[in-house]
């Protein structure tokens, strides 16, 4: 892997623990654990629409794993690394399919993909009485990606407008 | 074409998640709230007849104090640093009140406890 790739990454996977940590002080109206903006994908989404997968695979490991020691909560890691490993693999797939000018739907599905992993670490954890939160978590969820593949998508087109990615893609 | 497919089947699983809302949220109140840890069902509790009273519940050290007062269930006091279960205040539909690091769960239960109970 060349340098400049690298550094770019380790760029990317910084900006995402910069929002991460500022979106944990922004208080939580719903108490439901798992309901939140997950603004940080933005960041995800941005890579996964240009670079690699494996490349997008480390961004969001990385990422997931100092945001769980950021955040002082390691049980959180379980939850969010199995929600984040069907999302990345669901949109990886959804991405040969859904062109770059439709990311919020691709989002979308990503959300709510990584609310299924969540509830079924939960369910294999807690016990099923915690499938009563499935629906909320659906409905934050798409709500939440449509958000942010919107500006994920705005960010695309702002840099494919100044050509400041042209080299990526 | 295939993107109008995954519109159709994104609206879908939107307004399948609203209509579960709605179903969790108007799930009909029994009163027995049973309250589990660790994927176990420790006590069921008919809250409408209970007196009032603290219950403490331990996991691996950690604490939740369960109180019940007037009929009512909530979670008063728990030592993680996000208070998620504190926050959800009481339970008063289908939505349960969870502790995610204490692995606690307190929901109503389904009718066809009651039998259990008596």
């Amino acid at each position: 892997m060349k340098a400049k790739k690298m550094t770019e990454l380790a760029l990317l996977t910084g900006i995402a623990l910069v929002i991460f940590v500022v979106e944990l002080q922004i208080p939580n109206p719903f108490p439901i654990p798992g309901i939140k903006l997950g603004l940080a994908n933005i960041v995800t989404i941005y890579a996964m629409y240009h670079y690699r997968a494996c490349e997008v695979m480390m961004v969001v490991g990385v990422r997931i794993f100092l945001a769980a020691i950021f955040g002082g909560n390691m049980t959180a890691l379980l939850y969010s690394f199995a929600g984040s490993v069907l999302c990345v693999a669901g949109m990886l797939f959804l991405k040969r399919i859904i062109d770059s000018s439709h990311i919020w739907l691709s989002s979308v599905f990503g959300a709510v993909l990584h609310n299924s992993g969540q509830i079924a670490v939960a369910v294999f954890m807690i016990g099923k009485g915690i499938i009563g939160y499935f629906p909320f978590l659906i409905v934050s969820g798409c709500l939440a990606g449509a958000f942010t593949g919107f500006c994920a998508q705005l960010i695309t087109k702002r840099f494919l407008k100044k050509d400041i990615s042209k080299d990526k893609m | 074409m295939k993107i109008k497919v995954l519109y159709l089947i994104a609206g879908i699983i939107f307004v399948a998640g609203i209509a579960g809302c709605i179903l969790a949220l108007s799930a009909p109140k029994t009163g027995v709230v049973r309250i589990s840890q660790n994927g176990m069902v420790v006590r069921e509790i008919d809250i409408s007849k209970a007196e009032d009273q603290f219950i403490e519940m331990e996991f691996e050290g950690r604490k939740n104090l369960i109180e019940i007062k007037n009929g009512e269930i909530r979670v008063s006091h728990a030592d993680c640093s996000d208070k998620v279960c504190v926050n959800m205040g009481r339970l008063r539909s289908g939505i349960p009140i969870v502790c995610l690091p204490n692995r606690l769960v307190i929901e109503f239960a389904e009718n066809d406890f009651d039998a259990v109970v008596n």
